[in-house]
């Protein structure tokens, strides 16, 4: 006896689809709820000079992080923390002030940061800072959560890719969308 | 047209399998960072056996409250939802537990007990009908092994209703809804 094709093939993807488990929501994992990138305000920057370093952190829709100025002691707030080479000095992190937000789960309104936003970092390559291209490792440490549920807190290793010419005379300036005031 | 039906298949099959493996890589660890493979919350799957220290250092295991409706609550002191909830939970406690129900908190702080046992025993929360309490049920401390056994966790809070026979009855991603694992507690009590 032979069956009629369709019929096999509905039994077969139903058998497929019966062995799946239900559909469960999609939440990322910590991690990938921020998009972070850095970028220098000056390309090359050069010994003696004072510049900033840009993160953008692009966070996923439907999620915030707590800002720097948490609104609570308990909530962990978002901080960037560069590990500075020899020859390099940095100033006091300028982070943004965050937006006032009520969610489902809170009655009062928390400061906190959405889609996109700029931290910034800034930075003096002193008269001994080597020369050439060199990496600044920064540590983004934030949590993250959407309308229902709470991520765990993570550090999120962000490469920033800095250029030290030997004198003044090379300095350009970059991503002036990024260092308005610069 | 017996060809087009069978890429069409194949197509949806290989959409299905991407989108149960997707599902399966975003559960989160209690580090945030890696992936866990997990299974679902199956409805009447036992539930996994833990032993935990609660806050005076004495191990807690979830087998000895077997014959217990126990829900357990994996939170963290730094998240919202998690603290909206334990009003709830504590009247859950003050309700149920002569029938034989306990809440279980599993908290999930990085820092541990140093920052746990302060808000647990400071902490008060206001209740429904008035007053403040403090969290009136069994806290311990977590792990990633614990989360594992239970086949990860989305995110925070989550809880977890088991059977006085120590099978998972339930299981709610976020902030619980009251009414609904109320019900859930009373039909097994």
């Amino acid at each position: 006896m032979k069956l009629p094709f369709a019929i096999l093939a509905s039994i077969l993807l139903f058998i497929v689809l019966a062995a799946l488990p239900s559909a469960q929501p999609q939440i990322p994992a910590a991690r990938d709820v921020v998009s972070p990138a850095a970028y220098a305000s000056l390309e090359p920057a050069a010994r003696g000079t004072s510049f900033q370093l840009a993160v953008v952190m692009k966070i996923r829709n439907g999620f915030h992080v707590n800002a720097h100025q948490a609104s609570a002691d308990y909530l962990i707030p978002t901080t960037v923390t560069p590990e500075l080479p020899i020859g390099f000095k940095a100033g006091e992190i300028i982070y943004p002030r965050g937006e006032l937000h009520t969610f489902t789960f809170t009655k009062i309104p928390l400061n906190v940061y959405q889609d996109k936003v700029v931290l910034r970092i800034p930075l003096t390559a002193q008269s001994d800072a080597p020369t050439g291209t060199l990496h600044i490792p920064l540590k983004l440490r934030y949590q993250a959560c959407n309308n229902e549920v709470c991520l765990p807190p993570v550090k999120v290793d962000v490469d920033a890719t800095v250029t030290v010419a030997a004198n003044s005379a090379a300095v350009r300036p970059a991503h002036p969308e990024l260092f308005p005031a610069h | 047209m017996k060809k087009t039906a069978l890429i069409a298949i194949a197509a949806i099959v290989v959409i299905v399998l991407a989108a149960h493996y997707a599902d399966k890589a975003t559960r989160l660890s209690v580090s945030g960072g890696s992936f866990k493979k997990a299974d679902n919350t199956q409805p009447g799957k036992p539930a996994p056996d833990f032993t935990l220290k609660d806050l005076d250092g004495k191990n807690v295991n979830l087998s000895q409250y077997k014959g217990k409706v126990v829900l357990v609550n994996f939170w963290a002191t730094w998240c919202d939802p998690c603290r909206v909830e334990i009003p709830w939970l504590i009247e859950m406690q003050q309700k149920y537990s002569a029938k034989g129900f306990t809440v279980l908190g599993v908290a999930m702080d990085e820092e541990g007990k140093s920052v746990v046992a302060p808000f647990v025993q400071k902490e008060q929360f206001e209740i429904d009908g008035g007053g403040k309490s403090l969290m009136n049920y069994p806290i311990v401390i977590g792990n990633e092994q614990v989360v594992d056994k239970f086949g990860g966790l989305f995110g925070y809070p989550t809880s977890v209703l088991i059977s006085r026979d120590g099978k998972q009855i339930k299981r709610i991603t976020g902030l619980i809804s009251y009414d609904e694992i109320a019900q859930a507690i009373e039909s097994q009590l």
